[in-house]
């Protein structure tokens, strides 16, 4: 560990004053043998704002609580965390109250639920802040506009970036020397979070807080982090100056993720590169590199012994990896499938035993004339009386057969309604819908894990499906393992529960069920949201290939830009429960006509680490 | 606000309705003839005729029905057959005991179910779970019975039965419960011996409820201590006692209150045994005697009297949910 902390050391030559976070060594298990954290060494300098990257499981947000000393009881926590100097490890819960009370401040993921729904937002904040005075004015410097008039209201009635500002306001409260923020924007809108993004920068430069910017998305890190620390499989991979490591990264799998990462810009005619495999389990770490089973450069000795960080040799950062020096060269090869659009790979395990109808891609003739999807200036309003709002408002679209219509928009357009009006979950007040022939439409959601029933097996929730088509119970078996094929998972996963998968294999298995018998229209709403970078492009790549083997329609709902300009052939953007503004998909992002589409446009991450 | 006021009125005079016919029909279809039991086995076939007559028991079953309603409505439930009194009279002289009764055991239960509920549920405080969990599910006559065995028959610490020492008069008015008037009239002689005579019957009334309103408190702060809001309140470096009583309790508020509002029905059910077994002069003691001779006015007041009480508690604990979360009041 002493190189660790002496190269730490060296980095941080620069700045002379006491850390404000000081981590040595941190380990952290949770019963039942899951190893959350496993020896990181990290320092935070006064003013400093460090963006933490890594997917779920890798033991960030652990890192988090572990610098608040909020981690529960039931956690082993060794080696050391100095908060202002006060031990956050070992010391008691009160000890680490009172440096929690008066060092830090929070803000976590999701401010809906992070805020007390019972109690006034002011009240809230004077908890943190020491009098409803102070609290007004750490609203203020929140940016909350009518502090006085907010402070009066609850949480549900203010929006959900005004929410996150109050998160903020109370994080701030106690004019704290770190704030930890928790995956801050994840939950809200693209043109939120780059408020959220903007504000927090502006709070360090006028406070000098420094804060720990937890996140699975390097993009948003880059927005505001000064430096980056990647965390994978709970060890530090990488961590240096944000742009070095944005720009310059030498552990593989900073690489992979740069490289996974959806952008604006990435063809459309090949697959997303993806990282091969899942991220690890943290009950079953390997004893050697943690990346080593899904890395492209691994060998025999990443496998030996874990590695411990090192001067980096293409920044000023450290890097943990024994081929660091290759990785950044020509050796890494992140996996480049060929386009699913012209001749897709494994298109025989596609060729299931059930006739499919024909077969073609999404651009070629359609088995069905007319169209699959055809909404007809269709509203729906909620709430009664006075509250009566409508949420889609004379809305149109057309989805054709075998096409692809990607429907964006933020939170409150009205998108999901459409969809679930589209696929028959909800009536409209007026207006038509029709739906093309082929059978009902199928339905992928956000959460994949509450979609699936918790006490059913795979198969048993594919057969059911497949029951409704009529076929017998040995053709049903066939089927599903058919099935699970196609959507890249092993037989054997038939005969699990949900709660024994992984995230990623839960929306694979959602995905199974919704194609084992096959769709003329499969609608989704949001099915990558929730996913880490690597998941989001390895199901958008299979949701692409299942369309063009199985010749579905799909509506996809998201707020994602970037991804809907990928799996759509063409883009609609939504807003107060109109359509304003539709085309071909590569022409939204690079010109956009509308200025809320323009505004959305600006407001994605664009790994531009600022100076 | 205003309209869940006006749709529980609605809802109290439907549920009313129900019930006096309910009440009323089974007072048509049971084989005693309360006429005859009024005037006597010695009365001739005249006089029973005369006073059916007299009584309305000879028009057709709706017309009697109406002629009910109508009576109900002008607060006029008849005579009673067994006290020869208007029903309403006997309410009036009964009720107090028992709203007395009812009322310190709904405190007792409020407060041991939420100190039973905040001590266990951060999985501490077995024992004192255990111990109220035995306590409750031994049937109430039996815990009155032990209870009266240990703290009369053994320790003479507390009286056996009635609402007052025969020794004190109780003063008159204005409500009848005699904790309420003693303190109005300065009498606190007349608070404590009525608390002391409270306190078993009170408490056999209150334990089962309470255990029920302890564990539905515990699993529902333990949901709620699992939530984002309270890391929140820990991030900001709150104590733990506050963090518990100010904001994981009024979010733990909603189930326990509406398993508050149903136990009130147990409540008033349990009266009418605990009323027995410590003669309490209340409604429960009252039912009992007007059931076995079949005293169906009476029947029917109380039943009507104690379902008014249910909706209107009820009622209340909707108020109460609504209080406790701001997010209830803009549905």
């Amino acid at each position: 560990m002493s190189t660790a902390a002496e190269a730490i050391e060296a980095e941080r030559a620069p700045a002379v004053r006491a850390p404000v976070l000081a981590i040595r060594d941190l380990a952290v298990t949770f019963p039942g043998a899951v190893k959350a954290l496993r020896g990181v060494t990290l320092d935070i300098a006064p003013g400093e704002i460090v963006g933490l990257v890594g997917e779920s499981g890798s033991g960030k947000s652990v890192l988090g609580l572990a610098a608040l000393g909020l981690l529960p009881p039931a956690a082993t926590i060794t080696g050391s965390v100095l908060l202002d100097g006060r031990q956050m490890v070992g010391t008691s819960d009160e000890e680490r109250r009172l440096a929690r009370r008066r060092y830090a401040g929070a803000v976590f993921q999701d401010p809906m639920t992070s805020l007390n729904p019972t109690m006034k937002v002011g009240r809230q904040v004077a908890e943190a802040a020491g009098s409803t005075e102070a609290a007004i004015e750490a609203l203020e410097r929140a940016r909350v506009p009518e502090p006085r008039r907010r402070a009066g209201q609850y949480p549900h009635e203010l929006s959900g970036g005004l929410r996150q500002r109050v998160m903020i306001a109370m994080a701030i409260a106690g004019s704290p020397d770190l704030v930890v923020a928790d995956e801050p924007t994840t939950a809200l809108d693209v043109t939120v979070q780059a408020e959220i993004l903007a504000l927090l920068t502006t709070i360090r430069d006028e406070t000098g807080s420094s804060i720990l910017f937890v996140t699975h998305d390097l993009a948003v890190a880059a927005e505001l982090a000064d430096r980056i620390a990647v965390l994978y499989g709970g060890r530090l991979a990488e961590i240096g100056p944000a742009a070095d490591v944005l720009h310059r990264p030498c552990h593989p799998y900073t690489v992979a993720l740069m490289a996974a990462r959806l952008r604006g810009d990435s063809p459309r005619a090949t697959m997303l590169p993806t990282l091969e495999g899942e991220p690890p389990d943290p009950r079953a770490l390997p004893p050697g590199c943690p990346f080593a089973p899904r890395c492209p450069l691994a060998e025999p000795a990443c496998d030996a012994a874990l590695p411990e960080p090192e001067a980096a040799p293409t920044h000023d950062g450290l890097v943990a990896c024994l081929h660091a020096g290759e990785s950044a060269g020509a050796r890494l090869r992140v996996r480049e499938a060929p386009s699913p659009r012209g001749d897709p790979e494994g298109a025989a395990t596609l060729d299931v035993g059930v006739p499919l109808g024909q077969k073609r891609g999404p651009t070629g003739a359609t088995p069905h004339p007319g169209p699959a999807l055809l909404l007809t200036d269709i509203t729906k309003a909620f709430g009664k009386g006075d509250r009566r709002r409508a949420v889609v408002d004379g809305l149109s679209l057309e989805v054709p057969a075998g096409g692809s219509l990607a429907l964006v928009g933020e939170s409150g357009c009205g998108k999901t309604t459409t969809l679930r009006m589209a696929v028959g979950l909800e009536n409209p007040d007026g207006g038509e819908i029709h739906v093309g022939p082929g059978g009902s439409p199928q339905l992928v959601f956000q959460d994949a894990g509450a979609s699936l029933t918790p006490w059913l097996t795979v198969g048993e929730m594919l057969e059911e499906r497949l029951r409704t088509d009529g076929l017998d119970a040995p053709a049903r078996r066939t089927r599903s393992v058919e099935v699970l094929q196609m959507v890249g998972l092993p037989a054997d996963v038939a005969t699990r529960r949900p709660r024994q998968l992984s995230g990623g294999q839960r929306q694979r298995v959602a995905l199974a069920r919704a194609v084992a018998v096959p769709p003329a229209l499969l609608a989704c709403d949001e099915p990558i949201s929730a996913l880490d970078v690597s998941l989001a492009a390895t199901v958008l790549n299979l949701l692409m290939n299942l369309r063009a083997e199985l010749g579905m329609a799909m509506l996809f709902v998201t707020h994602d830009l970037a991804a809907a300009r990928f799996i759509g052939d063409r883009v609609a953007v939504m807003a107060g429960g109109r359509i304003i503004e539709e085309g071909p998909s590569e022409d939204i992002l690079t010109n956009p006509q509308h200025p809320h589409t323009a505004a959305l446009v600006g407001a994605i991450p664009r790994f531009e680490a600022h100076a | 606000m205003a309209r869940l006021v006006l749709s529980r009125l609605a809802a109290l005079a439907v549920i009313l309705l129900a019930l006096s016919a309910i009440v009323f029909a089974l007072e048509a279809m049971i084989p005693s003839d309360p006429v005859r039991a009024m005037v006597g086995a010695s009365a001739t076939k005249e006089a029973v005729a005369a006073k059916r007559h007299e009584l309305g028991f000879d028009k057709p079953l709706p017309v009697q029905y109406v002629r009910f309603l109508g009576r109900a409505a002008t607060g006029n439930l008849s005579d009673s057959l067994r006290t020869r009194r208007p029903v309403v009279t006997d309410l009036g002289n009964f009720l107090p005991a028992t709203l007395e009764l009812a009322g310190a055991a709904a405190i007792i239960a409020a407060v041991l179910g939420g100190l039973l509920g905040i001590a266990t549920a951060r999985g501490k405080g077995t024992a004192p779970r255990l111990l109220m969990l035995a306590g409750a599910s031994a049937p109430p006559f039996l815990l009155a019975l032990a209870l009266l065995m240990l703290f009369y028959s053994k320790w003479h610490i507390l009286p056996s039965s009635g609402r007052l020492s025969s020794s004190i008069t109780p003063p008159a008015g204005p409500t009848g419960l005699l904790v309420i008037d003693g303190l109005v009239h300065g009498r606190f002689d007349v608070v404590s011996d009525a608390l002391w005579h409270l306190a078993l019957p009170a408490f056999c009334l209150a334990l089962g409820p309470a255990v029920a309103l302890g564990r539905t408190l515990r699993s529902s702060l333990q949901t709620v201590l699992t939530q984002d809001h309270i890391r929140t309140a820990r991030a900001k470096g709150l104590k733990e006692r506050t963090v518990l009583l100010r904001h994981a309790l009024r979010s733990a508020l909603n189930a326990p209150l509406t398993m508050g509002g149903l136990q009130v029905g147990l409540l008033l059910a349990g009266v009418v045994v605990i009323e027995s077994v410590f003669a309490w002069p209340g409604v429960g003691l009252y039912t009992v005697q007007s059931i076995s001779s079949t005293d169906f006015p009476a029947v029917a007041g109380v039943t009507l009297v104690l379902g008014a009480l249910y909706v209107v508690i009820n009622s209340l604990v909707d108020l109460a949910q609504i209080v406790a979360d701001p997010r209830l009041r803009a549905a």
